[in-house]
């Protein structure tokens, strides 16, 4: 009995999904500080990699990381996250070697940790060779690891195990939402990507080139708005929608009107609007360049960007384990053993 | 069950596809060699002049990479650094830490201050044409017109190094132009001599190419910069490099020569109490005050100041609403900015689409160059270099024009505008409110 047995054969691992769920929320930070990098152009603060001005990265004194010049701290620290991501993989790996018996997710496990290593493999390059679009690349997949992490936290969870006995199932998604969240996954992360452009420009970019990042971000935006805002009423409004998909879905909506409201935010502290007699406290600001606020305006933009991904990850696999299509063919090929 | 491939195909391909396709479109830091040269005032001369100056173009760019250098090495030249008063204008070191690369160490000394703070916007050449400059309004300034707006000095003349740090720290209210007030003293000076580093090699670029276009018969040999005579004819290069130097030096010289031009601000008399928001007021002064606002109201709408004009009859920026400022015209002279057409070829070569310079709404109290009295006074006696916004007609150089009085009523009228109801009888009336009204509006509030 192919799958309809596998739960019992493979059970559940807390040691592998508690390791995927820690590699998940240790991501996450990374991120933000990998973002506050960007913002305070903090990426050739520390010249040389794996070393930190000469030292052991673990050995550098506490004391100039820590209280020393800011863009020191967030680069430093955003390198020593980068190898707790990586210590916490090379754990999942060996988790999933010993206790879970899917080769293809140990396998997965393995691509994991490969692709830390590559990611930090190209934070290095950025800073070896002193180029800007290895930091657009490595801002760019820093997300996408997330993602993978996010991936892997799911596939190993209790629930993704217990939808193998789908003949006790009562709750199904539909085709239609797997799909709609499928491709807000990719639209999200397509918005990630140009939103990445955006942020690593480099002077020799015409001006015509940003504008046409300005605008496709601001496409895309609208179509992810829309699909977040699908997703939610497709699952939420189905009843029979699991609530480990709808609630989710929910999250990203609320989620999508807090990055919008962040992008407006974020172009008001670095551009100012351009019709700023518009209020009063438009024609009063004065843009603090690398400003508290400012700072973190702009960052948590690129944060919620990424949590958006993480969350439509989680969606869309949860969407795609839980569908109708899927399950009414294994229910109908169990009879068939049966009635042989 | 693991997930199928298809889940994850469709999600990392168009991924790889992007972040490829962006690297591309991005140039994958195309290496920052060279200035860009000023392709807009060529092609101005050019079309006036109806001759092709590719020749002379590539010439003064030759001319202006060996006394300028480049953006990641850039010079101030050697007979600029031996004048006393030239060599204050840039120092090398610091030039040497605005250019270049972006990077800190760990005693905080950033370099590459200008690439770092301010290229996204004003490009690497400075000619405001950086990525984000076409969404910025007002766009960002272009320094090699060797304009600036906001400053102590009247139109014509340059900004001092003081003028060019207060703009650097305090930012422009309203505008893109950030506050860096995060930035340490060393760090602004850098980043005030690179401005000017730019400005005086962009305005020697323009000169350049005049003398070229207008001076030099190109047709018959004659060459502005022939780098060719270095070994064969060094005389020749000599002489040619002696006429560049002179031009350099009667840019730098007007840098250095703004000093003496700052305009002094005189304190305001002693029966001229200012707004109550910048001193204390007694009963006495109060009516004075209000007969200083009345006064200035008069001045406002009267033919010598003539505010109204572009200001409005209200003061809210509803006068001439269709003029453009010094940087569009500069490259629009001879054609019609509206015209689609006729700018199309200067849009091709990287311009940005004429605006309208519109006159401040005066009853916001929001000023770009500052809100003080002495601000104040300084934008109407001088006036706002490249903005159609003129300096006022001053006695005694001036019989008809206004005395320092008269300015400072005017300043009054102006400090009393944001708290006057908008009527349509603003322009003649006596103040709506009087100082002491304003006082405890203030009070209150």
């Amino acid at each position: 009995m192919p799958a309809l047995t596998q739960s019992s054969e493979m059970p559940y691992s807390p040691a592998v999904h508690g390791l995927a769920v820690t590699l998940t929320l240790a991501v996450f930070p990374l991120i933000w500080v990998g973002g506050l990098v960007t913002t305070y152009d903090a990426g050739m603060a520390v010249p040389d990699w794996p070393n930190t001005y000469g030292y052991n990265m673990f050995a550098y004194p506490a004391s100039t990381w820590l209280f020393g010049p800011f863009d020191l701290l967030v680069e430093h620290s955003h390198r020593l996250l980068g190898t707790v991501a990586g210590l916490i993989s090379i754990g999942l790996v060996v988790a999933a070697w010993f206790f879970d018996r899917r080769l293809w997710f140990k396998r997965w496990a393995v691509f994991v940790l490969l692709a830390v290593i590559a990611q930090g493999a190209l934070g290095g390059f950025r800073v070896l060779l002193d180029q800007r679009s290895f930091a657009m690349i490595h801002g760019c997949t820093g997300p996408l690891f997330f993602a993978i992490a996010t991936a892997t936290a799911v596939m190993s969870s209790r629930w993704w195990m217990a939808r193998a006995a789908k003949d006790t199932e009562t709750k199904f998604t539909s085709l239609a939402a797997a799909r709609l969240a499928a491709v807000l996954l990719i639209a999200s992360y397509c918005q990630l990507v140009i939103g990445a452009q955006l942020r690593h420009i480099t002077a020799a970019v015409d001006h015509r080139v940003f504008m046409a990042f300005v605008h496709t971000h601001l496409t895309l935006a609208g179509l992810v708005v829309i699909l977040a805002i699908c997703l939610s009423m497709v699952t939420g409004l189905n009843r029979r929608t699991p609530l480990r998909v709808s609630f989710p879905a929910v999250l990203i909506a609320l989620l999508v009107l807090v990055q919008v409201s962040l992008g407006i935010a974020t172009w008001i502290v670095n551009y100012a609007l351009p019709w700023q007699e518009l209020s009063e406290w438009l024609a009063r600001y004065t843009i603090s360049a690398k400003g508290y606020w400012e700072s973190i305006i702009v960052t948590a933009h690129m944060a919620t960007g990424s949590l958006i991904i993480s969350l439509a990850t989680v969606t869309a696999l949860r969407a795609s384990r839980s569908r109708e299509r899927v399950v009414e063919k294994e229910v109908s090929r169990k009879w068939k053993q049966q009635l042989a | 069950m693991r997930p199928s491939r298809s889940f994850f195909f469709p999600f990392s391909l168009p991924s790889l596809l992007a972040i490829a396709g962006c690297c591309a479109a991005t140039g994958c830091d195309v290496p920052i060699a060279k200035f860009q040269p000023n392709t807009l005032y060529l092609a101005r001369i050019e079309k006036s002049q109806g001759a092709d100056l590719l020749l002379a173009s590539a010439d003064t760019t030759a001319a202006l990479e060996d006394f300028f250098g480049t953006p990641d090495k850039p010079l101030w030249p050697d007979f600029l650094q031996t004048d006393t008063d030239l060599a204050k204008l840039v120092h090398p070191e610091r030039l040497e830490r605005a250019a270049g690369a972006v990077r800190s160490d760990q005693a905080d000394q950033h370099v590459g201050l200008y690439r770092e703070h301010c290229v996204q916007c004003h490009g690497i050449a400075g000619d405001g044409l950086g990525p984000t400059s076409r969404f910025l309004n007002p766009y960002p300034r272009d320094f090699r017109l060797g304009k600036f707006k906001f400053k102590t000095t009247p139109i014509g003349k340059k900004p001092t190094r003081t003028d060019l740090r207060r703009v650097l720290a305090e930012g422009l209210k309203g505008t893109s132009m950030p506050s860096f007030r995060i930035l340490k003293d060393d760090e602004l000076d850098a980043l005030v001599d690179y401005v000017t580093y730019l400005s005086v090699r962009g305005q020697v670029e323009r000169q350049l190419l005049t003398v070229a276009a207008i001076e030099l018969d190109y047709e018959t040999g004659d060459r502005i910069y022939d780098t060719s005579l270095r070994e064969s004819n060094p005389d020749q290069f000599r002489t040619q490099r002696d006429r560049i130097s002179k031009v350099v030096n009667e840019v730098a010289s007007q840098w250095s020569q703004a000093n003496a031009a700052v305009t002094k601000v005189p304190e305001p008399p002693a029966d001229h109490p200012l707004h109550p928001n910048y001193g204390s007021v007694s009963a006495t002064d109060d009516d004075r005050q209000s007969a200083s606002v009345l006064r200035g109201r008069k001045l406002f709408q009267g033919p010598i100041a003539n505010c109204a004009s572009c200001h409005g009859a209200m003061a809210m920026g509803d006068g001439q609403t269709n003029n453009y400022d010094a940087w569009t015209k500069d490259w629009t002279e001879g054609i019609d900015p509206q015209s689609r057409d006729q700018l199309r070829p200067f849009l091709k070569l990287g311009a940005l689409k004429p605006r309208f310079i519109l006159p401040r709404n005066l009853r916001t109290g929001v000023y770009r160059g500052g809100s003080e009295p002495s601000d104040l006074y300084l934008r109407i006696v001088n006036g706002i270099d490249g903005s159609p916004m003129p300096a006022t007609a001053m006695q005694p150089a001036n019989p008809q024009g206004l005395t320092e009085t008269d300015v400072w009523d005017l300043v009054n009228f102006l400090l009393n505008l944001p708290y006057e109801a908008i009527s349509k009888d603003a322009g003649i009336s006596a103040p709506k409110h009087s100082a002491s009204a304003i006082t405890s509006a203030l009070q209150t509030q």
